[in-house]
C-alpha cells in the first residue's frame, strides 16, 4: 500500500482537527447557531406558531421598548452595575486574604482548607437561596442574633470605637452595603480562593529566601513580592468574579429576562439579553486593558 | 577522570553532610521574664533603625498567630453556620421553631421531616433521574472537553486563534442569550435535517435526559467552556519530552493522549469532574427551560414550598409563611446535598491538594 505523502508537521495539524472536531460539530448547533439566531431574534417580533418561531422584522423596536418602555429593565440593570461595582473589589481583596491565612503553616489547616472550599459545592444551586433566605427572613432565635451581629451598628459601634465619628450617611452605607453581609460574600468567595491559592504557591521559594535575607517584615513582603507574583492572577479573579456576578441566575436582570421568556415574548428577551452582554463586555474589555499594563508576568 | 571527579563530588557532599548541623537542639524553656531580658539585651548594641525592626518583628510574629486563628475560626463559623442550623432544624419537631430558649439542640429528635421531605421530593426517583442525568454528563463532558483541550494545547492548526475565540465566547455568553433557540432546536428536533422532509414531523424531545446528554458528549455543556481552557492550560503545563518520546516510540497521537498524558494529568481530571458533577447538580437556569416536569434534584429544591404545601397541607394555595415550612425546607436541602457533600469529603483530599497543579496557575 502506498503511503499518503505529508509532512509530520501537517500530518500533526490534522489531528489538531481531529481533537476538536466533536467540541465544534457541537459548538455549531448548541453555540453558534444559537448565538446567531438569537441575535436576529432581538430585532424580530418573535411569536411561536404550531411549528416554528415566526419571525417579524422589526428593526431595533425591541432596543427601544425594553430601555424606554419596560419599567424595570433600566431599574435592574443599574442596580446590577452597582452591586457588582461594589462587590467585586471587596470579594478580590478578601479572597486574597484568605488564601494567604490558608497557605501558612498551622494546625487544622487541611480542616480549615476544607471548610472554605465548601461553598464551591453548594453556592451555586437553590440550596444557597433557600439558606440565605433562612437567614434573612425566617427570623428564628437563632438566626436572629446571628445576623445582628454583622448588622449596620456593628460596623457604626467598631468606627466609634476606632475614634472615628460622624463619617457622612453615604460613607456609612457603603459600609453597611460591603460588610452587611459578610456571609454572602463568604460564600461567593470559593473558587477565587482556590485561584489564588494556586498562585501563591507558585510563588518561587528564591524570592522568599531574598526577602528574608534582606530583612523585608511581613508587610513589605506582600506588597512587594507576594503581589506582584499574584497580579496576573488578580486579572482572572477580576474577569471571573465579574462574569460570575453578572450571569447569576438570582441576579435581577437574568430573573427579567427569565421572565419575559417565559410570557413568549422571546425578541424582547433576546433585545434585553444582547443589550446585557455588550455591557458585560465593554466592561469586562476595559478592566481587562486598564489591568493589563500594570501586571507582572515572570517569565 | 571522570570517577575521580565523582569522588571529589562525593567528598564534598559528604563534608558538606558534616558540616550541617544535625539537628537542632531544642532550647531550653526560659521564663518569660528571662526571654524579655535576652531580647533587651541583643537590643543593646544595635542601631535605633535595627532596634525598630526588630520589636516591630516580634511584636508581629507573636501576635500574628492569635489573631489568624480568630480570622480562621470565625470564618469557619461563618461558613458552617448555614449547614449546622440545617442539621438542627432538619431533626426538630415543628413545635420547637419558636421556642427561643432552642438554639441549636432540640428537646426531641423527629424524622418526620425528612420523611415528608422525601414524600413531597419524591426523593428517591428524583435521585436516581438526577444521577442518571448528572454522573453520565459529568463523565462524557470531561472526556470531551480533555480531548478538545488537549488539540488546542499541542497542535497547530489553521484557524487555531479563531476556533479558541469560540471557547472564550462560552466562557463569557451568559447562558440565557442561546437558550431559546436550544430550546426551539430540542422542541422540533429534525434529525440529519430530512427527518421533518420524510415524515412531516418533528422529534420532541424535552423533557427527555437527551437534551442534558446531547451538548454534554459534544463538549458543550453546563461550563463546558471553563473545562476546555482549564484543560488547555494543564496539558500546555506538561513538558513536551514526553510526548516527543511517544512519537518515537511509534505511538500516534491519540494513543499518547490515552497512555501518556492523561495519566499525567490526573489532579486537573479530578477536578474538572468535580466541578462538572457539582453544577450539574445545582443547575436549575437551564434545566428549567428544558424540564416541565420537576425532573431534578434542584427543580424540585426550586419548587419545594409548593408541593410541601400540597403534600402537608393537601393544597398549594395555603396560606403558609416560608418561616413556619422552615423544618421542612432545611429537611429538603439536607437531604439534596448530603450526596455532594459525601462525595466531598471523599475527594477533598486531592481536589484541596490537587488544585494547585491543575493549571490554573499558567493562565
Amino acid at each position: 500500500m502506498k503511503k499518503l505523502n505529508i509532512s509530520y508537521e501537517k500530518r500533526k495539524g490534522l489531528y489538531g482537527y481531529g481533537f476538536i472536531a466533536i467540541w465544534f460539530i457541537g459548538a455549531i448547533f448548541f453555540f453558534i447557531i444559537p448565538i446567531v439566531k438569537s441575535f436576529i431574534y432581538s430585532f424580530n417580533i418573535v411569536t411561536p406558531e404550531d411549528s416554528r418561531l415566526s419571525q417579524v422584522w422589526a428593526g431595533i423596536e425591541n432596543y427601544k421598548s425594553i430601555f424606554l418602555v419596560d419599567p424595570k429593565y433600566r431599574q435592574y440593570l443599574v442596580q446590577v452595575l452597582r452591586d457588582t461595582a461594589i462587590q467585586t473589589p471587596i470579594i478580590l481583596v478578601f479572597s486574597l486574604f484568605v488564601a494567604i491565612v490558608i497557605n501558612q503553616e498551622f494546625r487544622g489547616r487541611a480542616f480549615a482548607r476544607s471548610v472554605f472550599f465548601l461553598p464551591v459545592i453548594i453556592a451555586t444551586g437553590p440550596v444557597y437561596a433557600i439558606i440565605t433566605g433562612d437567614i434573612e427572613t425566617s427570623g428564628s432565635a437563632s438566626a436572629a442574633q446571628f445576623t445582628t451581629m454583622f448588622s449596620t451598628d456593628m460596623v457604626d459601634e467598631l468606627l466609634e470605637f476606632i475614634g472615628v465619628y460622624g463619617l457622612s450617611d453615604k460613607f456609612t452605607e457603603f459600609m453597611s452595603e460591603a460588610t452587611g453581609d459578610i456571609l454572602n460574600l463568604v460564600w461567593k468567595c470559593g473558587i477565587q480562593i482556590i485561584v489564588f491559592l494556586a498562585a501563591l504557591q507558585g510563588i518561587p521559594p528564591s524570592a522568599k529566601e531574598v526577602a528574608s535575607i534582606e530583612g523585608a517584615t511581613a508587610w513589605e513582603f506582600f506588597w512587594k513580592v507576594t503581589l506582584s507574583y499574584v497580579s496576573p492572577m488578580i486579572l482572572v479573579n477580576f474577569v471571573y468574579t465579574i462574569i460570575d456576578t453578572f450571569t447569576d441566575p438570582s441576579n435581577p436582570v437574568m430573573g427579567r429576562i427569565h421572565d419575559i421568556q417565559s410570557g413568549w415574548e422571546y425578541g424582547k428577551a433576546a433585545a434585553m439579553a444582547w443589550s446585557y452582554f455588550a455591557v458585560v463586555l465593554v466592561i469586562v474589555g476595559v478592566i481587562f486593558a486598564l489591568m493589563n499594563k500594570i501586571i507582572y508576568y515572570d517569565d | 577522570m571522570a570517577s575521580e571527579a565523582y569522588k571529589n563530588n562525593n567528598a564534598v557532599s559528604g563534608l558538606l553532610n558534616k558540616i550541617k548541623p544535625k539537628k537542632q537542639e531544642k532550647e531550653p524553656k526560659r521564663s518569660r521574664k528571662e526571654e524579655k531580658a535576652r531580647f533587651k539585651k541583643r537590643l543593646e548594641n544595635l542601631t535605633p533603625a535595627e532596634q525598630k525592626y526588630l520589636k516591630r518583628k516580634r511584636a508581629f510574629d507573636k501576635g500574628w498567630p492569635i489573631l489568624r486563628a480568630l480570622i480562621v475560626f470565625g470564618l469557619c463559623f461563618v461558613i458552617l453556620y448555614p449547614l449546622l442550623y440545617m442539621v438542627s432544624a432538619a431533626f426538630r419537631p415543628q413545635a420547637e421553631m419558636n421556642d427561643p430558649t432552642i438554639i441549636w439542640l432540640p428537646r426531641s429528635f423527629t424524622m418526620s421531616n425528612i420523611n415528608d421531605a422525601i414524600r413531597a421530593m419524591d426523593f428517591w426517583n428524583t435521585l436516581k433521574r438526577t444521577l442518571f442525568i448528572n454522573i453520565g454528563c459529568s463523565v462524557v463532558q470531561v472526556v470531551t472537553c480533555a480531548l478538545t483541550g488537549y488539540g488546542f494545547a499541542r497542535f497547530n492548526f489553521k484557524g487555531k486563534t479563531a476556533f479558541f475565540l469560540v471557547v472564550v465566547l462560552m466562557i463569557l455568553v451568559p447562558s440565557q442569550i442561546i437558550l431559546i433557540p436550544q430550546y426551539a432546536f430540542f422542541r422540533y428536533f429534525n434529525p440529519l435535517g430530512i427527518y421533518h422532509l420524510i415524515t412531516g414531523n418533528y422529534i420532541n424531545l424535552i423533557d427527555t435526559p437527551l437534551t442534558m446528554y446531547m451538548p454534554a458528549i459534544t463538549a458543550n455543556g453546563i461550563r463546558a467552556g471553563l473545562f476546555i481552557f482549564l484543560f488547555r492550560q494543564s496539558f500546555r503545563g506538561l513538558p513536551k519530552e514526553l510526548e516527543d518520546a511517544a512519537a518515537l516510540d511509534g505511538c500516534n497521537p491519540l494513543r499518547t493522549f490515552t497512555q501518556v498524558m492523561v495519566p499525567n494529568a490526573g489532579s486537573t481530571f479530578l477536578t474538572v469532574f468535580l466541578f462538572s458533577i457539582v453544577w450539574y447538580w445545582n443547575d436549575y437556569y437551564v434545566s428549567t427551560s428544558f424540564f416541565t416536569k420537576n425532573s431534578t434534584i434542584a427543580l424540585e429544591l426550586k419548587n419545594l414550598s409548593t408541593t410541601l404545601k400540597i403534600v402537608i397541607f393537601g393544597n398549594a394555595d395555603t396560606a403558609v409563611t416560608v418561616r413556619e415550612l422552615i423544618v421542612w425546607m432545611e429537611s429538603g436541602c439536607l437531604i439534596s446535598i448530603l450526596p455532594l457533600l459525601v462525595l466531598y469529603a471523599a475527594l477533598q483530599k486531592y481536589f484541596t491538594e490537587g488544585i494547585a497543579r491543575s493549571g490554573l496557575t499558567g493562565m
